[in-house]
């Protein structure tokens, strides 16, 4: 599902403050896959999880999703692909704080090219799958940091994503918001969906439906535990 | 109703981001709102004059020594009517009356009403008006402007003229000019040219100047030549000189409010440009979320477009209707004043409704695009940025 082969990011590249946050990354996630990214802050898990999101591209390197070689991919098909293979769930949630729950969460089905009654279905049947079906009419500035969470779970799953990306998702959480999150984690993993979360919460550390633990530090996989 | 979405998506914005465009909708629309009242203003007290200047006689001619302007001759009468094309020859007396009680002067023109021409344009402009009772007693036909003076001193029915000789000439108050003419008669008194010729003193052997017409305008310039070679102390104006005068006088005072418009517009559009490339703008994070979740840089340029649309529209239409009303309807209170405050005596217009599409569509196109571009370009700059850095 996921293969990432030799791949490097370097910021600030080519300057004196030229910086490595990713080296030499190999690896292999197979469709149905739980993995877990740890390590401490800047160990790279979040740039590593923005590649694979196609956010920002990779110095050097491949990153193939699906058969197709994203590392590479122009604007446009990046966006494509964002929008219909991944869902990703941010450790700011960041929400359009203007709009209520329901509107951040058609926010990715816009250009699909679905009528709207079509894509208001599909944002109830994923608030609904999120817990968040409750607080549609809600705006978001008015929510809870759990219910922010639920809601960008809710934006994430709208398209029905293969690819699940969630970076620091409990981070602002408190306990049991975070033990929501992971039942609900649990339940998407029920469902079939790949699912890599970046995470330095020990909540994650023995979950029975975590297929591996890939521990990172400065940049470069230093560890890999299967489950 | 592929489309239908992303409209839906578009009004959502569009309401609950109401505060972020309120601001730019409402300076927006006071820029519009001065430039097209200005423009109104200009219009209409252009197509006003002119068109009260279609009334008046293709030439005038008077006589000049040593480059200052004296009275005529009434022989001249004689000699231009035999040049060939020329036609309603007829001799004007006019000139200021100083009113010393308020330190203004009124215009006084005399006009023979027995000439045909003259009888029946009076005819048509005063409604009502009996020549036989106007000419049987010394009467005269007055601008709004003179007659406010004069009932302010209790001249209600008559005033008296001092003439060069010392001695008072009453004329009677005979009616008050009409209003469409308030624009050039406010100060005016219209009267019999040998009542005017008593007032000022001119002799029966001048006239101030001879007014003419020739219907053939392809032979304007042979006219005036035939006049210098008629006359060596001619000094001749045409219509069309004066037609060019008001109109540049007007463009003049509507160019430099162009200018303070297009000053004005700069501003502001480098306020917006500066407002949309904040670095930590709620725009550019709002664009990186859109990003991230799958809009591509066209899908969000599109969105900024058609917000950015439905701002310039919305403060455009309200701008324009809001100077219509302002000049039209509410006369244009203190901005009028810059357009007729050089006026002799104080005057009120009532603006003729005139609206040139061409004007606006240009205002609109000066407006647009510096806005849209003001917006665009920071947006496009945010898109192309990897979603990432666009969401700190």
């Amino acid at each position: 599902m996921v293969t990432l082969e030799n791949v490097h990011k370097i910021y600030n590249e080519g300057t004196p403050q030229a910086f490595d946050a990713l080296r030499s990354i190999d690896l292999h996630i197979d469709r149905g896959e739980t993995v877990i990214l740890s390590g401490v802050s800047g160990s790279g898990k979040s740039t590593l999880l923005s590649l694979i999101a196609a956010l920002d591209k990779p110095s050097s390197g491949k990153i193939v999703v699906n058969g197709e070689l994203i590392s590479k991919l122009p604007d446009l098909h990046a966006s494509a692909y964002r929008a219909r293979q991944i869902g990703v769930v941010f450790q700011h949630f960041n929400l359009l704080e203007d709009l209520n729950v329901e509107e951040n969460v058609i926010v990715p089905l816009v250009h699909a090219g679905l009528p709207l009654a079509t894509i208001l279905q599909m944002a109830q049947k994923s608030m609904r799958s999120a817990a968040i079906e409750h607080k549609a009419g809600q705006p978001v500035n008015r929510l809870s940091g759990g219910e922010k969470q639920r809601c960008a779970i809710a934006r994430a799953l709208v398209h029905d994503p293969e690819l699940i990306l969630c970076d620091e998702p409990t981070a602002n959480l408190d306990r049991a918001n975070s033990l929501k999150f992971i039942a609900m984690l649990e339940m998407l993993h029920g469902m079939g969906k790949t699912m890599i979360v970046a995470t330095h919460d020990p909540l994650f550390e023995a979950l029975s439906f975590v297929s591996r633990v890939i521990h990172m530090e400065d940049g470069e996989i230093v560890n890999s535990e299967q489950q | 109703m592929k489309n239908s979405a992303f409209l839906h998506f578009l009004t959502l914005l569009l309401f609950k981001q109401k505060s972020k465009h309120l601001g730019a909708i409402l300076i927006s629309m006071i820029i519009i709102f001065l430039l097209s009242s200005v423009l109104f203003i200009s219009s209409s007290l252009q197509q006003s004059l002119l068109g009260t200047l279609d009334e008046q006689p293709d030439f005038t001619v008077s006589r000049v020594e040593a480059g200052r302007a004296v009275n005529t001759p009434v022989e001249w009468i004689d000699r231009i009517t035999e040049i060939n094309g020329v036609s309603k020859v007829t001799g004007r007396i006019y000139g200021r009356y100083y009113f010393a009680p308020r330190e203004k002067s009124f215009l006084i023109v005399g006009i023979d009403f027995f000439d045909e021409q003259n009888s029946r344009t009076l005819k048509e402009l005063v409604d009502g008006i009996d020549l036989k009772v106007f000419l049987s007693t010394p009467n005269m036909l007055v601008g709004e402007g003179v007659r406010k003076y004069l009932n302010a001193h209790y001249y209600k029915e008559s005033f008296s003229f001092k003439t060069p000789q010392g001695s008072f000439k009453k004329v009677n108050i005979y009616k008050t000019l009409p209003e469409q003419t308030k624009l050039i008669a406010n100060d005016m008194i219209l009267m019999p040219i040998d009542l005017a010729r008593e007032i000022f003193g001119i002799s029966e052997d001048e006239v101030t100047d001879i007014t003419f017409n020739v219907p053939n305008d392809a032979e304007w310039d042979n006219i005036v030549a035939k006049l210098h070679l008629l006359f060596y102390d001619v000094r001749v104006v045409e219509k069309r000189e004066v037609r060019k005068a008001y109109e540049n006088l007007y463009n003049y005072k509507g160019g430099l409010f162009l200018i303070l418009y297009l000053i004005t517009i700069v501003t502001f559009m480098l306020i917006l440009y500066q407002r949309y490339s904040m670095v930590y703008s709620s725009e550019r994070k709002e664009i990186g979320i859109l990003r991230a979740v799958g809009w591509s840089i066209k899908d969000v340029l599109k969105l900024k477009f058609y917000e950015t649309v439905v701002v310039v529209l919305v403060s455009f239409v309200l701008g324009v209707v809001l100077a219509y009303l302002y000049v039209f309807i509410w006369n244009a209170p203190l901005l009028s004043q810059i357009f007729l405050g050089g006026a002799n005596l104080p005057n009120k217009v009532q603006f003729v409704p005139v609206i040139h599409f061409g004007i606006l569509g240009s205002i609109f196109l000066f407006y647009a695009v510096p806005f849209l571009a003001a917006v665009l370009i920071p947006a496009w700059k945010i898109a192309v940025t990897p979603p990432k850095e666009a969401m700190l």
